[in-house]
């Protein structure tokens, strides 16, 4: 991981990989203002599986794109370990993301030209550095693609693709991943063994994931859930199960 | 159906600017082309018109024989007695009868300098000042000339050479350098000039003994009484005539000098033409590009209306109608722009220093029609296959989820078609350069299409590994941005190849003309190396028109430090049935200094009725030594003249036949030498030479004095001007190409709008996504270029080869030029990746992740 020093996060137990503070995004103007985001303020730990769930236009993809940096905040700060966000120009956003985020999409997340490696190490190529080897075999084993790594995204499945997609956000050792419905496009058995995949990559390997998703089975493989309504952040849920999510989600209905 | 079309065309209005652009280009250069042939026309037409005005009837020798090819095409015909002027003055309804001359006259400035650069533009002049109606010059400052002396002058060599009322200068004419006193100043019409030439009018009897021959007229003009028609007067002159003299009308005078002018201009029109078909043909792979790429990316939106229940005719028929409005667009839009390229084309070859002069801009309707019929029919045919495509569109992919289009190889019928056309192309090119046909122009512009269409066709199937291959350093280079540039490249060959095709037509010409520049000028020096053995050559500077009087090379014969000098004449006569240059050099030094490499017989033997025969005109015509042959020359008629020698060695003379200077004497009436070929006396060294040689070059401003390196790079610079402006004229090709490569990659990028969100979700920094377009487009041109090159060079070795007996004899690649064009072409590849990066560089990433 050279050359990003400025960015260090330091990796302790109890660290903060990422949060916002009085996180205001706002849509529109007059008449047609949305308060996407409503003064949140949140914080994801070190080493923490955490879904952010909500009903639609709850804000939950909002809150992920806005701490990844993909979107800006109105006001309030995002923070990446110590860095606010909205310090940092395009460039260095883009280098942070590179260096100390990882990303899973709900699709089209590999780059159809390049093999399945590639798309792993990608992140890594574009910082001009190889990585760390012994990691990356690791990631591939855990991911269970070692014999898929000369294939393009076209001859993979759906759930190889998002398993590449992970041992992809995995490779650069990031400081949090960001998963926006990984496995939204997915069979449920597919969406389980993914699932999986990223759990181990909390338990065996402490990474830190963020993962929204409005699939309470998801979710429940997740350490802490955050739920949001309108904008803002209206409940939380440790250690959850399927059904008590399901439950939980039930009440939005209301 | 049809609003459909005009909605989506409305949609997209930077594509369809940026598509119709490329016709719009190529219809410019065109419809300029013809604004200004027709507006050079036009003016030698006026200036013809005006010349004779007042010209009823001319009379004049018969004509001897029509020159020869690319020399001087007029009809070339003797000089008629001034003595006949009396008995034409004596036939009823002759009112005026006077003698006209026209011959080289080079003028000088105040400052010593001569007016006017007679080898590029308009040609300097001499002949008579008329006191008679007949005289198109109209006096504005001065007098008319009374003494030998005395002169008038046009008034805009007047004002180049800063000359008045009064002031004297010389004249450089047939008779030698001539001391003169400006008279007056004239205004041709309400021109300074006519069409920019240089005059200086002499008195009659002057004019006929500096100018010509005394006691001779090129012709005579009459006038005739009031109420008698041209017609008529001829008819009665005519009844007049010693034999062996014509009458003509002035009507038919005039319109005679108008076609000649016509047909020599109607070269340069053919020429420029040739560049606006190759612009347009560039052009018309980009529309083909482009179609094919919007109609792939709406293969859903086709397929919806088919499963509407819109007919294969009708998407077709939508298609075709979309061509039609770009095209029509960028026809009318390249009209408009054609007026402005005709003064960029004349400004352009003024700075190559060929001074056309024109009148008032000529917009001719057949200009609208023959422009806005290419432009259209260009934008169509490009655009048939690719509506066939869409028309073939079955209703369902109306639910496919995402189409890219083909990207394969090329069918095994395309790469046999591609391969058929290839060999066609080569074949004819052979037939027309090898063969014994008789349209071998266009047998081999068939057959450089053929291999232009061949090439492009297998295109697909050789763009893969070439991609591949060009592309290998990539990734070592540029990392990340290396390898996705070149796996971009490989995605779609068929784009990748389409983009490329229509840069290697203009690479191709480019390397071809590049290859036969280089090979003309190995061949010039190899030969100039072989034959000349003289220290040191001047050059007349006044090209096919007049030249130096032969007293210049007597004068240097007189000179200690040159052993011998001698003149180079040429002048065009009848031999046997054909019309040829002949050119004459001394008969003793002459052939010291220059070495025809004598097969048969010796120039001792040439004398003043011998004629010396090149071994290849020899063979064709059955001469050997001992043989005689008729010689029609038009100032003494025909002669029966010995075969005395036959050479083997033409250049630098480069005619078939040879006399000695004392026989071109003998037969023709004016002596000009176009150069002087000098060997330094024994002992002397080039220096002593070259510096004895200028000082009498001095007194003969306009010549020009090498020694035998300084000749060798001074016929190079006349092929590099040549080479300077044909590059100038394919640099469209070249611009159309990289716009079509820069709309290629924007269609792409539009395509591609998701993959380069995820890109720079990832960490891909702007500049890395710059850098990876930049360097898919630098592999897409180098590919272009590769490819252009490689025909370029096949182009090259046929026409050198074909063009042996044309004295290229050397075939020369250069290496350095070629590589100056691969880089060149890269640095074009970047350039046209300008747009588009910094387009995709503002992505919004969000938005492009989201873009479905």
């Amino acid at each position: 991981m050279a050359g990003s020093s400025t960015h260090a996060i330091p990796r302790t137990e109890a660290g903060t990989a990422a949060g916002t503070i009085d996180a205001v995004k706002v849509y529109g103007k007059g008449q047609t203002e949305v308060r996407a985001l409503d003064d949140v303020t949140v914080s994801f730990p070190v080493g923490q599986f955490t879904a952010i769930m909500g009903p639609s236009g709850s804000g939950k993809s909002t809150l992920l794109n806005c701490m990844a940096g993909l979107d800006t905040l109105t006001s309030g700060q995002a923070l990446i370990a110590e860095t606010d966000l909205s310090t940092l120009n395009d460039n260095q956003l883009t280098v942070l993301r590179r260096d100390k985020m990882g990303f899973i999409f709900q699709a089209y997340n590999l780059v159809p030209t390049l093999n399945a490696i590639e798309n792993i190490t990608l992140p890594l190529m574009l910082a001009g550095h190889k990585g760390d080897q012994a990691w990356i075999d690791k990631v591939v084993q855990i991911m269970g693609i070692g014999d898929r790594l000369h294939h393009r995204p076209a001859e993979l499945s759906g759930g190889q693709q998002q398993r590449v997609a992970v041992a992809r956000a995995l490779a650069s050792q990031p400081a949090i991943i960001f998963a926006d419905e990984p496995t939204g496009n997915l069979d449920s058995r597919s969406g389980a063994e993914v699932l999986g995949f990223m759990r181990r990559a909390v338990d065996d390997m402490h990474q830190t994931i963020v993962v929204v998703t409005h699939d309470p089975t998801a979710a429940s493989y997740a350490d802490r859930i955050v739920f949001l309504a309108d904008g803002r952040i209206v409940d939380e849920m440790f250690e959850p199960t399927a059904e008590r999510v399901l439950e939980r989600m039930k009440r939005f209905g209301e | 159906m049809f609003k459909l079309t005009f909605k989506s065309l409305l949609a997209r209005k930077r594509r369809l600017i940026t598509t119709a652009l490329a016709v719009t280009l190529g219809v410019a250069f065109m419809a300029g082309t013809l604004v200004l042939t027709d507006t050079i026309g036009q003016t030698f037409d006026d200036l013809f018109g005006n010349a004779y005005a007042n010209t009823d009837v001319q009379v004049r020798q018969v004509a001897s024989f029509e020159g020869p090819d690319g020399f001087d095409t007029a009809d070339q015909r003797g000089r008629v007695d001034a003595s006949i002027i009396p008995s034409l003055l004596a036939i009823d309804g002759v009112a005026t009868a006077e003698g006209d001359i026209f011959g080289y006259a080079r003028l000088l400035a105040k400052d010593g300098d001569p007016i006017g650069r007679p080898d590029m533009g308009a040609p300097t002049i001499g002949s008579v000042w008329s006191e008679t109606e007949l005289n198109p010059f109209r006096i504005v400052a001065g007098q008319a000339p009374r003494a030998d002396d005395e002169v008038v002058i046009d008034r805009k060599s007047a004002n180049d050479g800063k000359l008045a009322v009064g002031d004297t200068t010389r004249v450089l004419v047939q008779a030698g350098p001539q001391e003169i006193r400006i008279a007056g100043i004239a205004k041709y019409g309400t021109a300074d000039s006519p069409g920019g030439a240089s005059f200086v009018l002499f008195r009659s009897s002057v004019a006929q003994r500096l100018l010509a021959e005394p006691g001779k007229f090129d012709s005579i003009s009459l006038i005739a009484e009031p109420g008698i028609s041209q017609g008529e007067l001829a008819a009665r002159v005519r009844a007049a005539l010693p034999e062996g003299t014509e009458a003509v009308t002035g009507a038919v005078v005039t319109e005679e000098n108008q076609d000649a002018m016509r047909e020599a201009f109607s070269f340069f029109n053919t020429f420029m033409l040739v560049f606006a078909i190759v612009a347009l043909l560039v052009g018309a792979f980009m529309i083909f590009n482009t179609f094919s790429i919007t109609v792939a990316q709406r293969t859903r939106e086709n397929g919806l209306l088919r499963a509407l229940g819109a007919s294969r005719r009708q998407v077709l028929l939508a298609v075709l109608l979309e061509a039609l409005v770009v095209g029509a667009l960028a026809s009318l839009l390249g009209l408009a722009g054609g007026v402005v390229v005709a003064g960029g084309l004349q400004s352009m070859l003024a700075g190559f220093g060929l001074d056309i002069p024109t009148g008032g801009v000529v917009f001719k309707p057949s200009t609208v029609y023959t422009s806005v019929i290419a432009g259209m029919g260009v934008t169509l045919v490009a655009a048939v296959s690719p509506a066939r495509k869409a028309a073939k569109i079955p209703p369902i992919a109306a639910m496919h989820a995402e189409v890219t289009g083909s990207t394969g190889y090329g069918s095994k019928e395309r790469v046999m078609v591609g391969l058929l056309l290839l060999v066609a192309g080569v074949s004819s090119m052979l037939i027309a350069l090898f063969g014994d046909v008789s349209n071998t122009l266009a047998l081999l512009g068939i057959g450089v299409l053929a291999v232009f269409f061949g090439v492009s066709a297998l295109g697909r199937t050789v763009s893969l590994p070439l991609s591949r291959f060009l592309g290998a350093p990539l990734p070592r280079l540029r990392g990340a941005s290396g390898i996705l540039a070149r796996e971009n490249a490989m995605r779609n060959p068929k784009r990748t190849a389409a983009s490329a095709s229509a840069l290697m037509i203009g690479v191709g010409l480019v390397g071809f003309i590049t290859i036969l520049a280089s090979s003309t000028k190995a061949s010039i020096n190899a030969a100039i190396d072989r034959s000349v053995t003289g220290d040191i050559v001047v050059t007349s500077g006044s090209g096919f028109f007049g030249g130096m009087d032969p007293g210049f090379a007597q004068r240097l014969n007189d000179v200690p430090e040159v052993g011998s000098a001698t003149g180079v004449r040429m002048g065009p006569a009848r031999v046997g049935d054909n019309v040829e240059r002949i050119a004459a050099i001394d008969g003793v030094t002459g052939f010291e200094i220059i070495d025809v490499k004598p097969l048969q017989g010796a120039p001792q033997d040439l004398g003043r009725d011998g004629i010396a025969v090149y071994k290849d005109a020899a063979d064709d015509e059955g001469l050997s030594v001992g043989d005689e042959v008729r010689v029609l020359f038009k100032d003494t008629g025909e002669h029966v003249l010995r075969v005395a020698m036959i050479f083997g060695e033409d250049q630098p003379l480069t005619t078939p036949y040879l006399l000695t200077t004392e026989g071109y004497e003998t037969y023709f009436a004016d002596a000009y030498d176009a150069q002087v070929f000098v060997k330094k006396a024994p002992g002397t060294s080039t220096a002593a030479a070259l510096a004895a040689v200028e000082r009498v070059a001095d007194e003969y401003p306009g010549t020009k004095v090498f020694d035998q390196a300084g000749f060798k790079a001074e016929q190079g610079k006349q092929v590099d001007t040549i080479l300077g402006l044909v590059y100038a004229l394919l640099a469209l090709a070249v611009v159309i190409a990289l716009l079509g490569i820069g709309n290629t990659l924007a269609l792409s990028i539009f395509e591609r709008t998701r993959e380069l969100g995820l890109l720079r979700a990832v960490g891909m920094t702007r500049a890395q996504l710059r850098r990876t377009i930049r360097w898919e487009s630098v592999l897409i041109a180098l590919q272009g270029t590769v490819l252009g090159l490689v025909i370029g060079v096949f182009f090259g070795w046929a026409l050198v080869a074909g063009l042996e007996d044309q004295g290229i004899e050397r075939f020369d690649i250069p290496v350095g030029a070629m590589v100056m064009v691969a880089v060149l072409a890269a640095m074009a590849g970047v350039a046209a990746a300008i747009g588009p990066s910094r387009r995709a560089a503002k992505l919004n990433v969000l938005q492009a992740i989201a873009n479905q």
